[in-house]
């Protein structure tokens, strides 16, 4: 067993890696990753929009994915999610193979896509309808009509979504990733173009979802708020993951040198 | 800015536009081919029918379409205002929604949604019936190539009329009121064909047609009468063109009331779906009813065919026509690109634990209910003036209705897969593919649709009604071989992850 009397800066990272951290110091053994990827490709045609990722993150943690357009953050949770399949490499989302056990794996997903993500002539109420229906769920208007007022969509539950602006669409498409308490929750761009009290909600989502032991991960830009929201992050470049950190370690002035330095 | 400034700019706006359009074709030879095909079909169209022996006869069926010529010309007339209408102004050059981020005037958009009226295959073949039926009824006459000439004027003046007309329109749909007004407006000039029919006075009213005198134009030894007619529509083409720019900027600073009324209206909740497939179909049937150009598409579809076999009084075993017609346009309005109608929301279905092949039997079931609703509708109106049908008849009308949807509902999933594209079908100007690739699906679909709506007609003929039920049967078997062929296709996750991905950009 392994013991490290010590943990400071690192000790979040050293612990998702390599174990648990009791009380008393004491290393326990690891659990196994909610998100396992190793050696992701993607290919589109020519295109290679991953090129051999691995990422491990866990359930009660949340890992924000971060990098310029086109370095394969998006890709790389679409192929999570069971919408695009991998080219090679091996994916388990909450032990289930993406590949093999797509649909396992999609009841076990919600997912925030970064575009759009509704369909533009259903309304919000008819969207969590069909996800209720697709997964089996039985009490779901309860914490559907909870999630629509968190996030301040009450009175448009049944308006289509065309209409909508585009941190409405944003903020409904968080709703939609969370109303079945996944143990996996991907968020791609969920801060993009939301309001304060918008982002305050994802943040509440976030921290429930860590809060019942579900794995997180969070793509985005912003990195000033993938740094509040979550606790590891990884840096993708060019289609590969270049670091995974604390999150702590990309925030401020400091943080902001050490990701453009990785993003070189 | 003055106005001669104005459309000299909008004239070069539209240049940069198409060149834009043609820059993103991906099978430029097939296009140039396409081009190359369409010139060398309306040579043949406008020549070889004034070749076959009785071609110009003063008596028979030459004499007979000389003297249908202008109800004709009228007709042609009504259909491209029909057209321009009920697609709210006409084809865009350039989406909405792209095309919200450059300066392109109301007055480039009139002429670009003019210019792309002939790739819309109703258009197309109205106006090689018309030059065909000319040739036909002149011969070799001398007369043939000013008539020829007359009859290219008429429909380049009629189109742009009709362009006018639909602009004025969307004008008026935009004001307060204003679909009640223009609905009000439809049912009335119904009101008149009918009372005009009923009185037996619509035969006598098309023998008036003031049309008469554009054919009398083409058949003229006067030379100086032929140039008249000539320049009568090249100025009508020229001034419609010009006074068309009018309507388009006012609607153009209106906002459309019938996108907004669907976007702003409430829709109740329903109740809990019994089963996946029941969920699937409810959210697709949302989208398509709930989409503007739909719902004016498969109205015009569904009255406007079986209207005209009203009024004509068409008998049972040329009613076998009518289902291919609504079909194929009916397929035209999204169903050859149906995984478009998810729009952005394509990624998040995608993520959903449901079996593929439940998504695609969904989608293929409120296909083929949308083509069988116009279908249907069509048919049931030509039935009223029919009479009672034979059991040969109503045998070979029904199997050409399933024989057709299947055969629309595999053709349309299967180009969907094969060529998805990113279309925003809100407003009631969007078309679910490219103008140039509409064209090929349509002249694809008018071809198998109608050579079955013939098969059928000869069938309705035969006494034994067990004969259609026998051929039906391979024609299904081979439509049905290839949807399943496409289900399998959208099943693969690689695939499906090709067109989910391209139509949720």
């Amino acid at each position: 067993m392994l013991t490290r009397p010590k943990l400071s800066g690192g000790s979040t990272l050293f612990a998702v890696s390599f174990g648990r951290v009791g009380k008393d110091g004491v290393v326990s053994p690891p659990l196994p990753p909610m998100v396992d990827v190793r050696g992701l490709h993607v290919r589109f045609g020519e295109v290679e929009a991953v090129a051999g990722i691995d990422l491990q993150a866990y359930a009660g943690q949340a890992t924000a994915l971060l990098g310029r357009n086109g370095a394969g953050k998006s890709t790389t949770m679409r192929v999570l999610a069971g919408v695009v399949p991998p080219s090679a490499g091996t994916v388990l989302v909450a032990g289930h193979d993406v590949r093999t056990e797509t649909l396992r794996a999609k009841q076990a997903v919600g997912y925030c896509p970064d575009v759009g993500g509704l369909v533009p002539r259903a309304t919000p109420w008819e969207h969590l309808q069909l996800s209720a229906r697709l997964r089996r769920m039985d009490d779901w208007e309860t914490p559907a009509r909870d999630l629509l007022e968190r996030f301040e969509l009450g009175d448009v539950a049944h308006r289509v979504t065309a209409g909508f602006s585009h941190g409405m669409g944003r903020r409904l498409s968080v709703i939609l990733a969370a109303l079945h308490a996944p143990d996996v929750l991907l968020l791609d761009e969920p801060f993009d173009g939301v309001d304060p009290i918008g982002v305050e909600a994802t943040f509440d989502v976030i921290s429930d979802a860590r809060a019942r032991g579900a794995c997180v991960l969070v793509s985005t830009h912003l990195r000033e708020l993938a740094v509040q929201a979550c606790t590891t992050v990884s840096v993708l470049r060019g289609g590969s993951a270049v670091a995974t950190v604390p999150s702590g370690e990309m925030a401020g002035e400091e943080g902001a040198r050490a990701y453009r330095g990785l993003l070189d | 800015m003055p106005i001669a400034v104005s459309s000299t700019r909008a004239l070069a706006d539209v240049g940069h536009l198409v060149r834009f359009r043609a820059g993103s074709l991906r099978r430029r030879r097939l296009s140039a081919g396409a081009m190359v095909g369409f010139v060398v079909v309306s040579l043949a169209v406008a020549v070889l029918p004034g070749l076959f022996p009785d071609a110009g006869a003063d008596d028979g069926w030459a004499l007979d379409l000389l003297l249908l010529l202008p109800t004709m010309l009228t007709g042609f007339l009504a259909l491209a205002i029909v057209s321009a209408t009920a697609s709210g102004g006409g084809r865009e050059l350039i989406a909405r929604d792209p095309g919200s981020i450059h300066p392109i005037s109301p007055t480039t958009d009139h002429l670009g949604a003019l210019l792309l009226v002939p790739l819309n295959i109703a258009w197309l073949l109205q106006a090689w019936t018309l030059v065909g039926v000319t040739s036909y009824a002149l011969g070799t006459d001398a007369a043939l190539p000013q008539a020829q000439l007359i009859v290219v004027l008429w429909l380049l003046a009629t189109t742009a009329v009709a362009q006018v007309v639909a602009w004025t329109i969307e004008v008026v749909r935009r004001v307060r009121h204003g679909i009640a007004w223009v609905r009000g407006i439809g049912v009335a000039l119904l009101g008149v064909a009918v009372a005009l029919h009923l009185t037996a006075n619509l035969v006598p009213v098309f023998d008036r047609l003031p049309t008469r005198w554009f054919v009398v134009g083409m058949v003229s030894d006067s030379a100086p009468r032929t140039a008249l007619t000539a320049v009568v529509l090249l100025v009508a083409f020229l001034a419609a063109t010009a006074l068309g720019a009018v309507p388009a900027h006012l609607a153009a600073h209106r906002p459309p009331r019938d996108e907004q009324d669907v976007e702003t209206g409430h829709y109740a909740a329903r109740g809990r779906p019994r089963s996946e497939l029941t969920a699937l179909v409810r959210t697709d049937r949302a989208s398509v009813w709930r989409a503007v150009p739909m719902r004016r598409g498969v109205a015009v579809l569904a009255l406007a065919p079986g209207l005209v076999a009203l009024a004509g009084g068409l008998p049972w075993e040329q009613l076998t026509i009518l289902p291919g017609l609504v079909g194929s346009g009916g397929a035209l309005l999204w169903g050859v690109n149906a995984w478009c109608l998810d729009g952005r929301g394509g990624l998040w279905r995608e993520s959903l634990p449901v079996p593929p092949g439940v998504v695609f039997d969904a989608r293929a079931y409120v296909l083929a209910e949308f083509l069988l609703v116009a279908s249907l509708v069509t048919v049931a109106l030509g039935a009223v003036r029919a009479g009672v049908p034979s059991v040969a008849e109503l045998t070979a009308l029904l199997c050409t209705v399933v024989v057709v949807t299947v055969q629309v509902v595999a053709a349309g999933l299967r180009w969907s897969e094969q060529r998805p594209f990113a279309v925003d079908l809100r407003s009631a100007r969007a078309t679910p593919a490219p103008p140039v690739v509409m064209v090929g699906y349509s002249a694809r679909l008018a071809l198998s649709t109608t050579l079955t709506g013939l098969t059928f007609s000869v069938l309705a003929r035969v006494p034994e009604w067990q004969v259609s039920v026998l051929v039906a049967v391979p024609f299904l078997a081979w439509s049905t071989a290839r949807l399943l062929r496409t289900r399998r296709l959208w099943v693969d996750p690689v695939a499906r992850a090709r067109v989910v991905t391209a139509v949720a950009v």
